[in-house]
């Protein structure tokens, strides 16, 4: 049991003596170190013989233990109860309707063991169990500490332990992955990113970039005592960290042994690495399609939105008449409207056709930029000295610097004039010239819009020396003065798109797409710009369209504009072959240290485990600098052999602990003498060794606990029975749970029709983000499709926690949490009653009830019943629920169902 | 029988399957009426809440609480020193002079300098400890440190604990709040007032003051007064049909209390955070009025109407993160400008935050701290013989003050050498400094354990000792 302060035992003591007296080994008393349970080898104990009604082996265990404290199991729970409660505890999500009178109807004897057999078979299973193993491993995508930076590639690791799952890898190579993965198999990029399990927790990267070489060598100690806690906890719940100053003041390892340990992983450094081959290309276009798809239905949703707006803004525009008027002739005019690669260069107007260099290519009338992209014409044939360039284009980014997108140049290369972006100030528009002497800021705005639509860039130089700058139309910015027009003589000059000036380099290179160049050699007026930019001249800016939308447009607006960039995100993530994970270091030679204080270091210390478990030698054999290969992999094949008998034990019992709320040893993590006895210590081994004899493989371990009589007992409360053991330690009942924070949050998308049931990739934001030093998050709550994920894909930041999860008990992501509290708070009540997000299921409930059931509120309320409870309602309830609903509507009821505590607890 | 005696019989089962049981114990506790902290065994409490002001960034001792004339006279001279200075950017310029002139205060005579006018006069109030040495001088792990006692994420905080070991005496508000600067987040943001492996109730609620306090107290669209009363009707019914059919069950009983409880929480919210309710004076005295103080002077006077309601821990923070523009009392670059600034906020409202208590008698069983994660270099940052106006971080000797219920006020504690760099008498950690703050509020620091994966987990770790020397 957990253990209270004896501050907060003292006024519960009352209530609590019955179970102390009880006589039911749940307090350690630990004689003999050498004779402590979990440290002793696996029996393999044959289940009691029982009579023949009692079930399969796990009920022998347990009627055996109830039978001598006068009790038995509970009966059987309806089919009902029970579909809601496999597919919560399988996939974490409600069962459907149909499966539920699927389920109750099936005239098979075998029906349940179908049942359980269908849905460990579904590949929501991975998902749900995939949450459990997070916890333990304290996963998180951001690094913690003060700079707290993203790990946009973190979800790899999560994806791999779902797949794990699903798949039913084998438990021991499913832990030597994640202890050794990388050096394992360094060519298979799933044990590459398993190993992301060493690095999933926080890293400090102000403390590993001080000065003072100090505190960065206790920094390191820390990130190793993280290692050897995860690692040590995690796969054999011992707790190896307590000995890093001392000998452990509990168990049996002395301090020696936790440097040797973590000797065993000094190899281990955190990073982002590019992965071994080539992903998966099939599922990555896949998702990216339908990304696409998604995003150009958002776009177009966006268009519709302003379109209103944008009119008003225009019509208050035209104040002349000028736009009707015939654009100026150009010179010469590039339109990329050929679908011939070769032809891309063509003049449509003139005949300066000009030839591309690079890999660009052609789509829909733009030129599209890749690497080095850039045409160069022949020689302009006249003297050029007033001109403008014009090009409209749609920048990739608004981030790139110093590209030029169009510029007149000297073939001697002495001299050039180019529009070029960011080449002086971010994100701004700026002429290009030779050694920046006509290079001055405009002043201009800066480009906000560039990266959504095309824009339409002008640049005049009049004779007189003033270059003026156009943004769609519109003056931008300040007008230059120089001292005069370069004058290039006939056939001396050329003009370059897509390059600032000759040589092509890297950083003079625009990135995006160009619908239209055109060169004239004049100076251009103002009306004939704005006549010149015709139809794209529509554009308006963000500044004006906002004035022109209500406060609830603006809002949609702005969940429109988060998810549209959200998608690229996410797709930029999606295609990225990278996996933060170990990016390891040759490991140093250990030494243990003297009160855990790095100054103070002693005697060498060799890569090994802990003496105290029996089984497999715990010395690895290896040379104090031995290879980090060498030491991880002795280290996996010590964690994970058959002879060490805490390996299968804690994995069943976290197995068992998921299913029926508690484990048979209470402390999941924590076998040492701390922690708790078990309750049923032969089933334990009985378990362990089952996993054992089916080659590690968990589902048959799942399947032989779902279908014992004991999971399948019904949740009531029997006061005969809780007289004896309130407690229900001895499992004559199951005890009925409440959802956690990410199954609560999944039921009420799921329930509503909104929840997106594809699995893996990339994790949504629910944050906006900047980088200011640290990386700050500020908490969204973001209305869109992209986001009505499983919370599993919400992208988990240490310091952006979301509110309505934290408040149902999601754990802080920091902290290995083997086991989750469930408290009960009027925040929780706040948040279900009032949170925009409840408040939207409830609509969206009630949208689907109205849309499946008709307009009648008897079969609305029906529906909803099945929704959310997996059953109909009672005359009763129907009578009470079509009161309520024909006096404040479905989505009001729909909110009372999401409070309710059947939609919470799971029976 | 009642669901009420239901309710007391079955606790056993919640609480011993760690299922809410303290959460449950709160309420049990409303229920009675009665206060945790009167109960707990051994020791008699001299404060019962504590408002906790934490100054980001690190605020320089030798220029506010620990005079040293020597410095003045060795202003624009190097360190003499055995060891080379280990700071955290390296650079250890010239030894730099308070940039604020030091007088004694008061009838006690207590050290402050003018940085701190206000806050000077009611020196009398106050207990500076001179000697405090951190782990490191790295903001975050420091200010976790400050915190939870940990310089590693995943520890729960102060108000944590306290939350835990005290509960709640108010039936309507949180127990942990934190007020943040409104200027932004410290770095770490909720990291810094996590419950770390204590049960999520023990989270810090962050309440804003200004706007709306509290998220999700009302939904955005009201759904009108009948709808909202007969759903809570409704949902009532529902739920005691539910707890029926399943033979009685404390967890689905304390679910449904949680929603009357929600309903006084929507009450008492918008009351207590309704400054405007205060007296002119009152809003003057905190500084309400003018610009630079009026942020900080809202907090504290939020901060004392919480106390007021039964709240027991109320942090409030003076800085934001570490970015620019520097929201903190960081001042690397130039300790005029940033030291200048940040007081200019906070002195005020500090000083009429402890004025207002003692007026109002509730000093008398409040703690007051205000503490940073570390304190500043004597010397400046900047090159080695280069007299710069910028101080970096340093762990190993600062200042921090406590005021309220069983201190000695106006004493100061401990002692940093000549330079006020480094601790040199009565040398005290954040452990110790936690220790003391409980056994002030009842609590023996050894007491107050939360087991999590193999250790019964202390807020002092294993070490800690009260400093009794400042105790009344």
């Amino acid at each position: 049991m957990p253990r209270w302060p004896a501050s907060l035992l003292t006024p519960l003591l009352s209530v609590l003596l019955p179970a102390l007296t009880l006589g039911l080994t749940i307090t350690s008393k630990a004689d003999d170190v050498d004779t402590w349970w979990s440290l002793k080898p696996l029996a393999n104990p044959a289940p009691p013989r029982q009579p023949s009604e009692s079930g399969n082996a796990i009920d022998a265990f347990l009627v055996d233990r109830l039978s001598r404290q006068g009790q038995t199991l509970s009966r059987r729970a309806t089919r009902r109860v029970l579909a809601r409660r496999l597919s919560f505890d399988l996939l974490g999500i409600p069962a459907s309707p149909e499966a539920v009178s699927a389920f109750v109807n099936d005239p098979h004897p075998d029906a349940w063991s179908r049942l359980v057999d269908r849905t460990l078979a579904n590949p929501h299973f991975g998902e749900r169990w995939a949450r459990h193993w997070l916890d333990i491993v304290r996963y998180g995508e951001s690094q913690g500490f003060e700079r707290d930076k993203l790990r946009p590639h973190a979800w790899r690791y999560r994806d791999w332990v779902v797949s794990a799952f699903n798949a039913d890898m084998p438990y021991n190579r499913f832990a030597a992955w994640q202890i050794a993965g990388d050096v394992l198999e360094d060519s298979n990029p799933d044990a590459v990113v398993a190993a992301g399990f060493l690095v999933a927790g926080p890293w400090d990267e102000v403390g590993n970039s001080q000065q003072s070489d100090a505190m960065k060598r206790v920094v390191r100690q820390d990130e190793l005592e993280d290692l050897v806690s995860v690692v040590g906890q995690g796969f054999l719940a011992l707790t190896v960290h307590c000995a890093r100053c001392h000998d452990h003041k509990f168990d049996p390892i002395p301090q020696a042994e936790y440097y040797r340990m973590a000797s065993a992983l000094d190899g281990v450094r955190h990073g982002l690495r590019d992965l071994p081959g080539q992903g998966v290309p099939e599922r990555t276009s896949a998702r990216s399609a339908t990304m696409l798809t998604r995003r150009r239905f958002l776009e177009e949703r966006l268009a519709q939105l302003e379109s209103a707006a944008r009119h008003e803004v225009l019509k208050a525009r035209k104040t002349s008449s000028t736009t009707d008027a015939q654009p100026p002739a150009p010179f010469a005019r590039w339109d990329f409207n050929s679908s011939d690669i070769k032809e891309a260069g063509r003049d449509s107007f003139g005949r300066l056709h000009g030839v591309l260099h690079g890999d660009g290519k052609l789509d829909k009338g733009h030129l599209v930029l890749g690497i080095r992209t850039h045409i160069v014409t022949p020689p302009i044939p006249m003297d050029v000295s007033a001109k403008t360039l014009e090009a409209w284009v749609q920048l990739a980014d608004t981030r790139q610097t110093g590209g030029g997108l169009v510029a007149v140049e000297a073939i001697n290369g002495s001299s050039h004039d180019a529009i070029a972006f960011g080449d002086l100030v971010p994100g701004h528009w700026n002429v290009s010239s030779e050694q920046r002497r006509r290079t001055v800021d405009f002043r201009g705005p800066r480009e906000t819009d560039g990266e959504r639509h095309l824009v339409h860039i002008a640049y005049v130089f009049d004779e007189t020396g003033r270059v003026t700058a156009y943004r769609n139309g519109q003056q931008y910015g300040q007008t230059i003065r120089t001292r005069g027009p370069i004058r290039y003589r006939a056939g001396e000059a050329r003009v370059l798109i897509g390059l600032r000036h000759s040589p092509s380099d890297r950083a003079r290179h625009i990135r995006g797409r160009i619908d239209r160049v055109q060169l004239h050699l004049r100076a251009l007026s103002p009306e004939e710009i704005i006549r010149s930019s015709g139809s794209f001249a529509q554009h308006v800016s963000d500044r004006e369209l906002l004035e022109h939308l209500t406060e609830k447009q603006r809002e949609t607006r702005d969940h429109l504009l988060f998810e549209i960039k959200q998608l690229s995100e996410l797709a930029a993530r999606w295609n990225a072959w990278k996996a933060y994970t170990v990016v390891p270091r040759p490991p140093g030679v250990t030494r243990r240290l003297v009160r855990g204080n790095p100054a103070d270091p002693a005697e060498i210390v060799t890569p090994g485990g802990v003496s105290a478990v029996p089984g497999p030698p715990p010395g690895f054999g290896l040379a104090e600098n031995a290879t980090d290969t060498d030491r991880r992999r002795a280290l996996a094949s010590w964690i994970t052999s058959k002879a060490n008998p805490l390996f299968a034990r804690v994995i069943v019992n976290r197995v068992w602990m998921h299913h029926f709320g508690r484990g048979l040893v209470e402390t999941p993590s924590d076998f040492g003498i701390n922690g708790g006895l078990p309750s049923h210590p032969r089933l334990l081994d009985w378990l362990a060794s089952q996993l054992i004899s089916h080659q590690f493989q968990l589902k048959p371990i799942h399947r032989i606990i779902l279908n014992s009589r004991a999971y399948q007992q019904a949740s009531r409360y029997r006061p005969e029975a809780a007289a004896t053991d309130a407690d229900n330690r001895l499992i004559w009942r199951m005890t009925p749970r409440r959802l956690e924070a990410e199954a609560l949050r999944d039921a009420m998308l799921s329930a509503s029709g909104s929840l997106d049931h594809q699995i893996g990739g990339p994790g949504f934001y629910d944050f906006s983000t900047h980088v200011n030093n640290s990386q700050f998050y500020a908490m969204k709550d973001p209305i869109g499709a992209t986001f009505d994920r499983r919370s599993l894909y919400r992208t988990v930041v240490r310091s952006g926690r979301s509110p309505f999860l934290d408040a149902f008990d999601c754990p802080d992501p920091s902290t290995k949490s083997p086991r989750r509290a469930i408290t009960t708070t009027p925040l929780q009540a706040l948040s279900l009653l009032n949170s925009n997000f409840a408040i939207r299921m409830s609509h969206r409930l009630a949208r689907l009830t109205v849309s499946h059931a008709g307009p009648a509120p008897q079969a609305q309320v029906q529906t909803a019943y099945r929704l959310c409870f997996s059953r109909p309602p009672t005359t009763d309830e129907l009578k009470l629920a079509v009161a309520f609903v024909s006096e404040h509507g479905m989505p009001a009821f729909a909110r009372v169902l999401f409070n309710s505590n059947e939609f919470l607890y799971v029976d | 029988m009642s669901t009420d005696s239901l309710n007391r019989r079955h606790f056993l089962d919640f609480a011993t399957a760690g299922i809410g049981g303290t959460a449950l114990a709160s309420l049990l506790r409303d229920e009675s009426g009665t206060d945790a902290a009167g109960r707990l065994p051994g020791l008699t409490p001299t404060a019962r809440r504590v408002i906790h002001v934490v100054a980001t960034g690190g605020f320089s001792q030798v220029d506010s609480f620990d005079h040293k004339p020597q410095l003045a006279k060795l202003h624009g001279t190097p360190l003499v020193s055995e060891e080379r200075p280990d700071v955290f950017f390296g650079k250890v310029g010239l030894l730099r002079q308070s940039d604020w002139a030091f007088r004694r205060r008061g009838d006690s005579g207590l050290w402050v300098s003018d940085l701190f006018p206000h806050l000077a006069s009611v020196a009398d109030e106050l207990t500076v400890i001179k000697s405090m040495v951190a782990e490191t001088s790295n903001h975050t792990p420091a200010t976790f440190q400050e915190n939870s006692g940990f310089r590693l994420n995943g520890f729960p905080v102060l108000g944590a604990w306290l939350s835990y070991g005290l509960g709640s005496a108010s039936r309507n508000l949180p127990t942990h709040v934190v007020i943040p600067d409104p200027r932004g987040l410290p770095a770490g943001g909720s990291i810094n007032w996590t419950n770390g492996f204590l049960p999520s109730e023990h989270q810090g609620v962050p309440l804003r003051a200004r706007g709306s306090a509290l998220d999700n107290l009302f939904p955005r669209t009201p759904l009108g007064a009948a709808t909202e009363r007969d759903s809570r009707r409704l949902l009532d019914e529902l739920n005691r049909r539910h707890l029926e059919q399943r033979g009685g069950d404390d967890a689905l009983l304390g679910r449904i209390r949680s929603y009357q409880l929600a309903a006084r929480m929507q009450l008492a919210v918008p009351e207590v955070t309704s400054l405007d309710s205060e007296t002119r004076d009152t809003q003057a005295l905190y500084g309400l009025d003018t610009d630079p103080t009026a942020d900080f002077g809202r907090a504290c006077l939020l901060a004392r109407r919480l106390l007021e309601q039964g709240v027991r821990f109320v942090q409030l923070f003076s800085g934001g993160a570490f970015g620019r523009p520097r929201h903190n009392w960081d001042g690397h670059e130039d300790m005029v400008k940033n030291h200048g600034r940040e007081a200019a906020r906070v002195d005020q409202p500090l000083a009429a935050l402890l004025t207002d208590l003692r007026r109002t008698g509730l000093l008398d069983d409040t703690l007051v701290l205000f503490t940073s994660e570390f304190g500043r270099t004597p010397f400046t940052q900047s090159n080695a013989g280069v007299l710069g106006t910028g101080r970096d971080h340093n762990q190993y000797g600062f200042s921090v003050w406590m005021a309220g219920g069983g201190l000695r006020g106006g004493t100061s504690y401990g002692a940093t050498d000549i330079y006020g760099w480094k601790a040199e008498k009565n040398i005290t950690t954040w452990h110790d400094f936690h220790a003391t703050v409980l056994h002030l509020l009842g609590i023996d620091h050894e007491n107050l354990t939360y087991y999590h994966n193999g250790i019964e987990r202390r807020l002092t770790n294993v070490h800690g000792e009260v400093i009794t020397d400042i105790l009344n």
